[in-house]
């Protein structure tokens, strides 16, 4: 989608982030406070390089932050694109909800009025 | 840890689900999502009027494009391509918001529908997620849309 707008390739790359059970848990784990890449990589049965690569994935979605000060570079948790990405959800919600509302009102309304042609209902005519 | 465990169970390969139940026979369930003229009876939220631009051509390949207008007078487009038509039981297509134009300006949705027949009710259920749009590339992404809430839940209290 070469005209897609920055806001959609952001909400894309955040997806993208979260279609992945490892970076997953790499995000609860940090929503719990800031840790380095080696405790962070403890509970995992992948090798440092591959939660390392998880981690650039993340932090190319604006997801992590890793820290320049301190000489372990800490992980830390960036909400923001959460946030957008779950406001995206929400919008489709109400959406959603709102339309099948009309919707029910409309068959209602369909129904009431014989409008609607009704299926045909095999009769067996009697004497 | 509940957040935890609860990012790693969740099995949820979707976004969004939503059921509800009509009371009307499915096949007018069904012709109301598939007729432009009984769609943009109701498509949208309170207040918006929908037009269907072009022809709404339903079936698998068909392409359809709908401008939407709130109560406010915000114009809304919105684009997609039906990839099933199975009636009166189920419906799937695309589905992105996009500018005037037609360029996408949010990520490409799946909407899939099921209808399905409960006595003289109709049981609708929706499905819409992000990541079918790129298809197999991402068959192993379950859990994420619980993650998502739980995580938008927490950052949101923060």
């Amino acid at each position: 989608m070469v005209n897609e707008s920055p806001a959609a390739d952001r909400l894309s790359a955040t997806f993208a982030a979260l279609a992945d059970p490892t970076r997953r848990a790499i995000l609860a784990r940090l929503a719990a406070g800031q840790t380095s890449v080696t405790e962070l990589a403890a509970p995992f049965t992948v090798s440092l390089p591959a939660i390392s690569k998880h981690l650039k994935v993340l932090e190319r979605a604006g997801l992590v932050e890793r820290g320049r000060a301190a000489q372990w570079r800490p992980c830390r948790l960036d909400a923001a694109p959460l946030r957008d990405a779950a406001d995206f959800l929400e919008r489709y919600r109400r959406f959603w909800e709102q339309s099948l509302d009309r919707l029910d009102e409309y068959l209602r309304k369909l129904q009431k009025s014989g409008a609607q042609p009704k299926e045909k209902k095999k009769h067996v005519r009697r004497k | 840890m509940s957040v935890e465990s609860s990012l790693v169970r969740e099995p949820a390969d979707r976004v969004l689900v939503i059921e509800r139940t009509f009371n009307a026979p499915r096949p007018l369930v069904f012709k109301a999502w598939t007729d432009p003229a009984r769609l943009v009876q109701w498509w949208g939220p309170h207040g918006f009027t929908t037009t269907v631009l072009g022809k709404m051509d339903v079936r698998p390949g068909g392409a359809y494009r709908f401008h939407m207008r709130s109560a406010e007078g915000a114009d809304h487009w919105l684009k997609g391509v039906y990839r099933e038509i199975k009636e009166p039981e189920r419906l799937a297509c695309t589905f992105t918001w996009t500018d005037a134009q037609g360029n996408a300006t949010r990520p490409e949705t799946v909407l899939t529908v099921l209808f399905e027949e409960r006595g003289k009710q109709t049981k609708l259920t929706l499905h819409q997620a992000v990541f079918e749009s790129e298809s197999a590339r991402d068959a192993h992404n379950n859990g994420w849309s619980g993650a998502l809430d739980r995580l938008g839940q927490l950052v949101g209290s923060a």
